[in-house]
């Protein structure tokens, strides 16, 4: 009697088996290479490839002295007297994105909040037509609004990331592996395991892909990995710890910033440039033409690398965060110490704005300074 | 189940040669952790069909059938240098699975996954089976997480009631009676498909 139900079993074949068999096979063997005697050997042979590249473009960068010109109008703007009371607007277009105790809020242009919802941390889609926002064991796509479009629960989300300039693909972080789903929220699935809690970063390529992701793993190496396919296009030996990967717009370089370096990888893997940097760096981010590299250093300054030397922005005890405007003309830091913000102009003429009461604006009964999770956009999304 | 291309190049043209016979499973695992990735994919092609099959009978999610075999692999991976070489890595690894595909199942009934207009993503459109495999799957989706999983581990990959309480920490009476019932209901459902 239960023959058939058996043989039927024995028989039985799961959808895509072929390519389950092959996404899989590249997330275990990546995770058999991050064992212990595999990653020896490979260092090793990194290093004899790379040894000769580092030793050229190793080069430390000093501070130009054409921060002093600055230094009168940081010290007249800053501060609880000359900072602005309210957000009244923003001097550049776009809107800005950011999360805290009091969840996920945008600001316009003319300095008019919206509260999100009560996610910790969020981005922008490419374009600033949604959020994909992230809180305890949920990712969700919000709409300006504050609508849910979609929504997954996975364990402890964290860093969600649009990939540019479609949309088509988010790639997030839950509980130690890396994870993409489609723009409209199906499709969800496990890309890599091991993975390290930095924000993934997707390289800029046509509309349709190919969805390449850079990423870092437990064991501190940088992996650029197909989102859809799984291959591992290329990946770094184990070096200092990054904390930030970002990719050129034109997706041709990924900068990988850990604290006392910034280092240059073409798109297919070559090291191109490693700079030592003159104090440890707590966050960063490249302009929107990729020309130009703001820095958050010692915990006391801001300042901008281009064509090879540091320029001072700002200096302030305390500031933690920096975000280039969509139009690359100013930058906002972020300096919690004094409860504010800080625009300053890196284009034309230095200027500098600053608002105060910021904890205040961004609450919805919970204290804290929020952290900023983008400034969007220039292009078609016309925000602001 | 050995590998179909394996099977496959001794049997052809291939077959006058005199074919090697294939590792054993203890020859892969000892490979496998004197660092040899040739074993590790050996091991992983042998037993990387049945274990997707049996996660996705359990939880007839393809998506997540495919993450819970791929995490149980990272993981047996991972903790290859603990797995007592006496036992068969077969089971340990189908252990992982189906706990793995429970767990999953029952979440999902905790919880509603998505919402709006997000569609259901147990029953993506582009999934396409043959007519066998609905059959069955329809008739396992009558069945309760715990008796598909119990099923599975019997009579897809063939493990012994003794090693399925084992692998599931269940007394070995109740393997019994969830695999008489299971099957009796799978057998019923799939004769009113006939008619």
């Amino acid at each position: 009697m239960t023959s058939r139900a058996r043989k039927q079993l024995r028989e039985f074949r799961a959808p895509d088996e072929i390519g389950a068999e092959s996404r899989a096979w590249d997330v275990v063997r990546a995770a058999y290479l991050e064992r212990e005697p595999a990653v020896a050997r490979r260092r090793l042979r990194w290093r004899l490839a790379v040894a000769p590249v580092a030793a050229v473009v190793i080069a430390a960068l000093a501070l130009s002295p054409a921060g002093a010109s600055v230094r009168h109008l940081i010290t007249r703007a800053l501060g609880e007297r000359h900072a602005a009371p309210a957000l009244f607007s923003l001097p550049s277009p776009g809107r800005i994105l950011v999360s805290g105790p009091g969840g996920t809020w945008t600001a316009a242009a003319d300095g008019s909040t919206r509260r999100l919802g009560p996610w910790s941390q969020a981005s922008w889609s490419p374009h600033g037509l949604f959020v994909a926002a992230a809180s305890g064991d949920r990712l969700a796509a919000v709409d300006p609004h504050g609508t849910i479009r979609w929504a997954l629960a996975r364990p402890a989300v964290s860093d969600p990331r649009w990939y540019s300039p479609s949309g088509y693909r988010v790639a997030y972080l839950s509980a130690g592996t890396l994870r993409v789903v489609a723009g409209d929220g199906t499709g969800d699935r496990l890309l890599a395991s091991g993975v390290a809690h930095v924000a993934p970063s997707w390289r800029p390529a046509a509309a349709d892909g190919p969805y390449e992701l850079a990423y870092v793993t437990t064991s501190r190496r940088v992996v650029v990995r197909n989102g859809d396919t799984g291959a591992v296009v290329w990946s770094t030996a184990p070096g200092p710890r990054p904390f930030e990967l970002m990719w050129s717009d034109d997706g041709r370089r990924l900068l990988v910033l850990s604290r006392r370096e910034a280092r240059t990888y073409a798109a297919g893997g070559a090291v191109i440039s490693t700079v030592a940097l003159p104090a440890a760096a707590s966050d960063g981010a490249l302009s929107p033409d990729g020309r130009s590299l703001a820095l958050v250093l010692g915990g006391r300054e801001v300042v901008v690398g281009k064509g090879g030397s540091l320029r001072q922005a700002l200096a302030g005890p305390g500031v933690t965060a920096v975000n280039w405007s969509p139009d690359g003309h100013w930058l906002l830091v972020t300096w919690p110490a004094a409860n504010q913000w800080v625009f300053v102009r890196v284009a034309g003429a230095p200027r500098i704005e600053a608002v105060s009461r910021i904890s205040e604006q961004f609450s919805s009964g919970g204290a804290g300074f929020p952290q900023l999770d983008g400034w969007c956009c220039t292009a078609q999304g016309s925000a602001g | 189940m050995p590998a179909v291309a394996e099977s496959l190049a001794v049997t052809g043209e291939l077959g006058r040669r005199r074919a090697r016979p294939p590792r054993s499973e203890q020859a892969l695992i000892r490979g496998a952790l004197a660092g040899s990735e040739a074993d590790v994919e050996a091991l992983f092609r042998r037993f990387w069909p049945r274990a997707y099959r049996a996660a996705f009978l359990i939880v007839h999610d393809h998506a997540a059938a495919e993450d819970i075999a791929q995490e149980a692999f990272v993981t047996a991976i991972r903790r290859l240098d603990r797995f007592d070489r006496q036992r068969r890595f077969g089971p340990w690894l189908g252990a992982i699975v189906a706990n793995r595909a429970i767990d999953w199942a029952r979440a999902r009934s905790a919880r509603r996954e998505t919402a709006d207009t997000a569609a259901d993503p147990a029953s993506p459109p582009e999934i396409q089976l043959g007519r066998y495999s609905q059959e069955v799957l329809a008739a396992l989706a009558s069945l309760s997480p715990e008796h598909r999983a119990v099923i599975v581990l019997r009579y897809l990959l063939e493990y012994s009631p003794g090693e399925i309480a084992r692998a599931l920490e269940l007394p070995r009476g109740t393997v019994n009676s969830r695999l008489r019932r299971g099957l009796d209901t799978l057998e019923t459902r799939l004769r009113e498909m006939e008619r």
